[in-house]
């Protein structure tokens, strides 16, 4: 059982942290969103859905969501929920190696500030 | 500037989506009797219920802005920075929802407060320039 609960939060986090760095690609791929009108906005919504990384960052989240569903069937949210905080360094560590976003270490220091503090305050 | 702008309407949204959430589900316990077994009435009920609406109007607007604003800034500034809503969730579910809030919770909040100040310090940063590579 502790085998597949560790297995099932890899997979929850690997696929939140996914789901944010394809989201992120497609929004580069599209390009810097300047028009706020609706036909506008309605044009990115259109764009957005064409993307394959958009499409496929939505099924990473629909993965995570079902794995976060999944183990609180069998661990309660107190042991599940101070995992999730994880996502964030997963996904600075993406967006480092797969988007080649400049981390400054200040950056990795803050996103490690606010790990610590979402374990912290998940905790019950 | 704009990127923290757009970045604290979207906290904004989801904060208090949560919170329209929170106060829909208190609403609908409230009103639904559990022993009835009669879950298309509790359907109904939370299809009809503003606060529910209200609150999913309100987490869509967050998923809005924030996907825009990945158009123009860096995951790894944006991601750390919407965790500030866990700051203004705790802050309000003490203060509107009367929930107790235990020290642990608190001392919580103040690193993630930190750690997104530390972020938003680096809003400006840009990547070393590379041997060979333009200014």
């Amino acid at each position: 059982m502790m085998t597949l609960t560790i297995g099932l939060v890899a997979l929850m986090v690997l696929a939140d942290a996914a789901s944010d760095i394809l989201v992120a690609r497609a929004m580069k791929q599209i390009g810097e969103v300047t028009s706020f009108r609706p036909r506008a906005l309605v044009g990115t919504l259109a764009r957005m859905f064409r993307s394959p990384s958009f499409t496929a960052g939505i099924g990473a989240a629909a993965i995570h969501f079902f794995t976060f569903l999944a183990l609180l069937s069998f661990v309660g949210l107190s042991t599940v929920f101070p995992a999730t905080a994880l996502v964030y360094v997963v996904a600075t560590a993406g967006a480092q190696l797969i988007l080649k976003e400049h981390v400054s270490l200040r950056r990795w220091a803050g996103v490690s500030l606010v790990c610590t503090g979402m374990i912290l305050v998940s905790m019950t | 500037m704009k990127t923290l702008l757009f970045l604290a309407v979207a906290v904004a949204a989801q904060a208090a989506g949560n919170i329209c959430l929170s106060l829909g589900m208190r609403h609908l316990a409230a009103a639904f009797n559990a022993d009835s077994g009669d879950w298309i009435a509790l359907a109904g009920l939370a299809l009809t219920s503003p606060w529910l609406w209200a609150g999913a109007a309100l987490l869509a607007t967050f998923t809005l802005l924030f996907t825009l604003v990945l158009s123009w800034t860096d995951l790894s500034l944006a991601l750390p920075v919407i965790s500030v809503e866990i700051v203004v969730n705790v802050g309000l579910a003490g203060w509107l929802l009367g929930e107790s809030v235990s020290p642990l919770h608190w001392l919580g909040t103040l690193l993630v407060a930190a750690g997104v100040a530390l972020v938003v310090g680096t809003a400006r940063d840009k990547a070393p320039v590379q041997e060979g590579q333009p200014a």
